[in-house]
């Protein structure tokens, strides 16, 4: 697999092959509803959220949650 | 040739010939007149000789983050010269590429990267003069760290992470002492010496942020920046974060010439057109009284007002608008006379850098120079 290619950064594995979401469109598949990691915006806690779980923070019920950043190095020039 | 080849002019023709005109809405006599063929005559030509015993330099302040000093008897085009090279062509040290592992902080990666590139360092002066040389990128293609080596490359570290100071009173709301780290300033910046580095910048000649209060990002909790940056060797023509100077400027010295007596009352409004020192205030003494049309006469005792100090002015013309003194004085500045300030970043002292400007200058000329030749071969 390319390195550059984007991966869903959590570890749960291919699970229950073809289940539609809700949202999907006809035809698309997902291999997984994968559970994806946030982070909470006010308390700076890991938040998992699954399927039609409300957007909020269960510890702080902080309701901004960021995306995980790439666990890569990144360069930049300083200019 | 005419026989007054070298006749020179009178010293107040000179000065004539040397002030630039301030008057009430322009600027009179701005160029110079000294170059061969201008006055019938008079030899202009340049020589060394007539350079040397023309050219003094007088210092007026000398620290090493500010200096200040006066050239006298040069040309604009010397001294323009100077200044800009102090400003883009003299090398200095700074963070130029910076590789973040992590940065959740609030500050965009690319907005960090470039505060960090402006913060100004220091070290010790022999390693970073002579030791360190030129990077050279990589071409297309090369690995990234071919050109990379002790002598050309100096590696720092910034790794911070918030966290919640538990001495800290819960009601606590100044985010410095509710929390460690909830700011990061420039002396969080790590030095990591690589090679030979140790030699150079070891102890208190390590690499280390001028100004260590410099903030670069503010924390909260569980935020964390952690980083490694590489600095290189640069030349502020490239990016103004190599410049060495914060300010390198030159100023004419003011001229004020009082022609006709300014006594009393207006004496004193007088001096207070001008800024603090450079009007002063003296009683009309017995022998000013006694010279037959100088405007004086009759007027022992009263207060008169003296140029102190024409340097500090500057130059706001506010006396060339009020009607009383009206022919009474006249503003100038003197052409060749540069009252310079630099302002060094903190690699360099101030006066250091002067000179390292002189020996750009001189390089540059040397490589003229062989041009020339080269040409006429």
């Amino acid at each position: 697999m390319p390195r550059e290619e984007y991966q869903v950064p959590t570890t749960s594995g291919a699970s229950s092959a073809g289940a539609m979401t809700r949202g999907a469109t006809g035809g698309e598949r997902h291999d997984s509803r994968a559970v994806m990691t946030y982070i909470c915006g006010d308390c700076g806690g890991n938040v998992t959220l699954s399927k039609d779980a409300l957007v909020a923070c269960p510890h702080c019920a902080g309701r901004v949650l960021y995306k995980e950043r790439t666990k890569r190095m990144v360069q930049f020039e300083a200019r | 040739m005419a026989p007054s080849r070298h006749a020179a002019p009178s010293a107040e023709e000179h000065l004539r010939r040397n002030t630039v005109g301030i008057n009430k809405e322009t600027v009179s006599n701005v160029s110079s007149t000294d170059f061969p063929g201008h006055f019938p005559g008079e030899d202009h030509a340049f020589s060394i000789e007539h350079f040397q015993s023309a050219f003094s330099i007088q210092f007026h302040r000398n620290e090493a983050n500010d200096a200040s000093f006066s050239l006298i008897g040069i040309d604009a085009s010397l001294a323009n010269a100077f200044r800009r090279i102090l400003i883009a062509e003299i090398p200095t040290l700074a963070i130029e590429d910076v590789f973040i592992e992590n940065n959740t902080s609030v500050i965009q990666d690319e907005v960090l990267a470039h505060r960090l590139g402006l913060v100004p360092f220091n070290g010790g002066r022999e390693g970073i003069h002579n030791f360190l040389k030129w990077y050279k990128k990589p071409a297309a293609g090369e690995d990234q760290y071919a050109n990379s080596f002790d002598w050309n490359t100096v590696r720092l570290e910034l790794n911070v992470t918030c966290t919640v100071n538990q001495d800290a009173a819960p009601t606590e709301n100044d985010p410095l002492k509710a929390y460690h780290h909830a700011h990061v300033y420039a002396r969080d910046i790590v030095f990591a010496p690589t090679g030979r580095q140790a030699e150079y910048f070891s102890g208190e000649n390590a690499i280390r942020p001028v100004n260590p209060d410099i903030l670069i990002a503010k924390l909260r909790p569980k935020q964390t920046i952690n980083l490694a940056m590489h600095m290189h060797k640069g030349i502020g023509a490239d990016h103004s974060k190599f410049s060495p100077v914060a300010t390198a400027s030159y100023r004419l010295l003011p001229l004020i010439h009082i022609t006709r007596p300014i006594l009393g009352a207006d004496a004193e409004k007088f001096q207070k057109c001008f800024p603090e020192g450079v009007i002063g205030l003296e009683p009309v003494t017995r022998e000013d009284v006694s010279k037959a049309g100088s405007g004086y006469e009759g007027h022992l005792g009263e207060v008169k007002a003296v140029v102190k100090d024409s340097m500090k002015d500057t130059v706001s013309r506010e006396a060339l608008r009020h009607a009383e003194f009206e022919g009474k004085v006249k503003l100038g500045r003197r052409r060749d006379h540069f009252i310079f300030s630099i302002e060094s970043t903190g690699q360099w002292d101030s006066d250091e850098l002067f000179l390292e400007s002189v020996k750009h200058l001189k390089l540059k000329c040397k490589k003229l120079e062989q041009q020339v030749i080269n040409m006429v071969q």
